[in-house]
């Protein structure tokens, strides 16, 4: 029983950067650009984040940490993400540049930069930005002791589990319940359609890609936080993976968490095998098992491609908006 | 819209510029003023002639250029690792002795752009070139023949000319560690101090973390023989991450042993060990670090497997600024010559003490106790081990 409480904790720290992420990625895209630029987003973000945990934990006339320092470092990060993210858009968007390109150098600028700015700022003058994990949760209070349910979901934990499942509701009603969500998906499929009714579609575009930024920024952070303790300007691909995991999960909310789930599962059944008596009796190499999650997802990838699910992708996602193509 | 950017753009730059100022009294970069010179001379547009420009304003004038130089490996200065133990070990020697120095870091990451700074610090006068780390195993192999009146210091690797063994010629001395026993002093110590659950998390298997991870075996089979445990009291779970990077997955691995009952990981992972380090304080769990004092980055690690790399540059050169400069060989810094160690002042060991140390540091470095020195991925399933078992994992 204890292994599959450790293993749900455990996928908790893969699964939430990875939905907070590919949730970001669907607002950008639905909106109609390609956002390849997660990871140098959520790398950035995790940066300027950390290096504010950094600065506020090592000051000494700061009394500040523990829930409310995390969740300030939350809103530095999904500032962070923003600003990333308004310089994809502003190529993408208003100078209509091929928005592959546009994030393809922000993936490039983000380590440069967090590499760059770490050494020369730093308290240690290194890459590595340390901070201390006053964060995790021992045990929700109450929640925490119930039999079962305590251990697999409130024990050993972060508030950004459960911020993660907010911004998923949220999201999904964004998405399908309101006047923007409708205009934002409208102008990922139809821009031109959009524009006639009166929605401007650069605003909703901006709108779009500024939120990916801010959710990226915040899965920086989620995935450091857990998974080590000091940043060393990397996020390990994660934001790749969340681009595979919005995919996987057809642009939709509620099929991108259980893509994330999925992932998250596998990743932390592949990681943990060997703590696992189980699993490490059966003898079978550890590349095997650092090959399921990828194997997995190109085998579901191929069965789900098929049918309906190939035009999931938003239409017009990639093409610059020009007014005058109808 | 357009203004709203701009105007955003502008706080941004604003904002970085207050940052820089606010910082710039605080930080003084210590790598510049410790160096005596341009740091930045590792640029390929770097002439010459600039370092020795700034050998002028140095005050011993009986020296033609700068006659100690370092080449960092693509890391840096400060990189906490090898580049920094080395680097150490040159600025006390040549401050103890008013000797200038530098260090040149390589403009690219190859092995003609290690020739390159190779070249660039002997032109600013350098006599003897350290470099730090089996990278330049083929650049000093080719540097030793082309320049036969410069010495080379090739710490961690042996020179490289394209044959199957390697080459060390009269004017190179190639440092290697006894990384066996430092693993060895950090096993024994573990099991000294109480633990029977044990784990060692390799980055790749390289000789060197191979060495590692045997003499870690090595050491707690040695401890716990010491202490009359029973066969398979003491267990270690072994396994090599694949990665000297940080990654959530080492985090996992790390996670899952301390979850099944494991109570100190010895990360020999480079940077993988921080997701280690990560693990164990989720856990509450201890961790042991390694190639130099780690105990600044986690609370958790009760001690480091150490390479004594400032040991080992400030004695080559002392040995060389004495005319005996051990060419042609290769110098294993082992207990005896102080080149492996624990930190015993910044371990947090409850039981283990510093009689017990200097007690098994001396046997080491008589040669009364000795560790196997063998290499390959499968080195630690071919162990003559009695008590301790080994979880072998991969």
């Amino acid at each position: 029983m204890n292994v599959i409480y450790f293993i749900m904790q455990q996928t908790f720290f893969f699964m939430m950067p990875l939905l907070i992420v590919a949730l970001g990625g669907m607002f950008s895209e639905r909106s109609g650009i390609v956002n390849i630029a997660l990871e140098g987003k959520m790398l950035l973000g995790a940066f300027a984040s950390i290096f504010f945990i950094n600065q506020v934990q090592s000051a000494e006339n700061v009394h500040l940490d523990g829930h409310p320092l995390l969740l300030l470092a939350l809103l530095v990060a999904a500032a962070t993400g923003v600003v990333t993210a308004l310089l994809h858009a502003f190529a993408s968007i208003t100078l209509n540049a091929n928005q592959v390109i546009s994030g393809v150098a922000i993936n490039m600028l983000a380590p440069a930069f967090a590499i760059y700015t770490a050494r020369i700022f730093g308290e240690t003058n290194t890459q590595q930005v340390f901070f201390n994990n006053t964060f995790r949760i021992e045990s929700v209070p109450v929640l925490g002791s119930i039999p079962f349910i305590g251990p697999m979901f409130f024990q050993n934990t972060y508030i950004t589990t459960y911020l993660g499942f907010l911004i998923l509701i949220v999201s999904a009603f964004a998405l399908y319940k309101t006047k923007f969500g409708l205009r934002l998906r409208a102008c990922g499929e139809h821009p031109q359609a959009a524009d006639s009714v009166g929605v401007s579609v650069y605003k909703m575009r901006y709108a779009g890609v500024l939120l990916s930024g801010a959710l990226a920024g915040m899965g920086g952070l989620i995935l450091i936080i857990p998974t080590a303790v000091n940043f060393n300007a990397t996020v390990s691909g994660y934001g790749f993976l969340a681009l595979a995991v919005l995919i996987f999960g057809a642009w939709k909310p509620q099929r991108i968490v259980l893509a994330a789930l999925f992932f998250g599962l596998l990743q932390a059944i592949a990681a943990g095998h060997s703590g696992i008596p189980a699993l490490r009796d059966l003898g079978i190499p550890v590349h095997f098992y650092r090959m399921v999650p990828f194997v997995a997802t190109l085998v579901v990838l191929a069965i789900t491609s098929s049918g309906k699910a190939r035009n999931a992708a938003p239409r017009a996602a990639g093409e610059p908006y020009d007014k005058g193509n109808r | 819209m357009k203004k709203f950017i701009a105007l955003l753009m502008v706080m941004v730059l604003a904002g970085a510029l207050i940052a820089c100022a606010g910082n710039d009294d605080t930080t003084t970069t210590d790598t510049v003023v410790e160096a005596d010179t341009d740091d930045d001379a590792g640029a390929d547009d770097a002439q010459a002639d600039d370092t020795d420009a700034v050998v002028e304003q140095d005050d011993s004038g009986d020296w033609d250029g700068i006659p100690i130089a370092l080449v960092t490996d693509y890391g840096t200065i400060d990189d906490g690792s090898f580049n920094q133990g080395s680097w150490e070990g040159v600025v006390a020697y040549a401050e103890e002795n008013g000797i200038p120095h530098q260090y040149i870091q390589p403009a690219e990451k190859t092995d003609a752009g290690y020739l390159d700074a190779i070249v660039l610090a002997i032109e600013g006068g350098a006599q003897i070139v350290v470099t730090p780390g089996f990278l330049f195993e083929v650049s000093v192999g080719e540097a030793q023949s082309m320049f036969p009146d410069v010495k080379f210091v090739l710490i961690d690797g042996r020179p490289d000319i394209g044959e199957d063994a390697p080459y060390i010629a009269d004017n190179t001395v190639a440092v290697l560690y006894a990384e066996e026993e430092s693993g060895f002093l950090a096993g024994y110590a573990a099991v000294m101090e109480g633990h029977t659950s044990l784990g060692f998390i390799g980055g790749i298997a390289v000789p060197a973390v191979v060495r590692f991870g045997t003499g870690f075996v090595e050491g707690a089979e040695y401890a716990a023989a010491e202490l009359g445990l029973a066969e398979g009291e003491i267990t270690i779970n072994y396994a090599y991450a694949g990665t000297f990077g940080p990654s959530p997955e080492v985090q996992t691995m790390a996670a899952s042993w301390y979850n099944e009952g494991v109570e100190v990981i010895f990360a020999a992972a480079g940077g993988a060990g921080f997701s280690v380090f990560a693990a164990a304080e989720a856990a509450g769990a201890l961790a042991i670090g390694v190639d130099i004092d780690q105990a600044g980055a986690s609370d958790t690690i009760i001690t480091s497997a150490l390479k004594g790399l400032e040991a080992s540059v400030y004695s080559i050169l002392s040995d060389f600024f004495a005319g005996n400069f051990p060419g042609g060989t290769e110098k294993i810094f082992d207990a005896s010559l102080n080149g492996v160690g624990l930190p015993m002042e910044t371990s947090r060991f409850e039981n283990f003490t510093q009689a017990q140390y200097d007690d098994i540091f001396q046997r080491l470095a008589n040669g009364e106790v000795e560790v196997s020195t063998e290499v390959g991925p499968e080195a630690h399933l071919n162990l003559n081990l009695s008590i301790v078992e080994v979880v072998n994992i991969g």
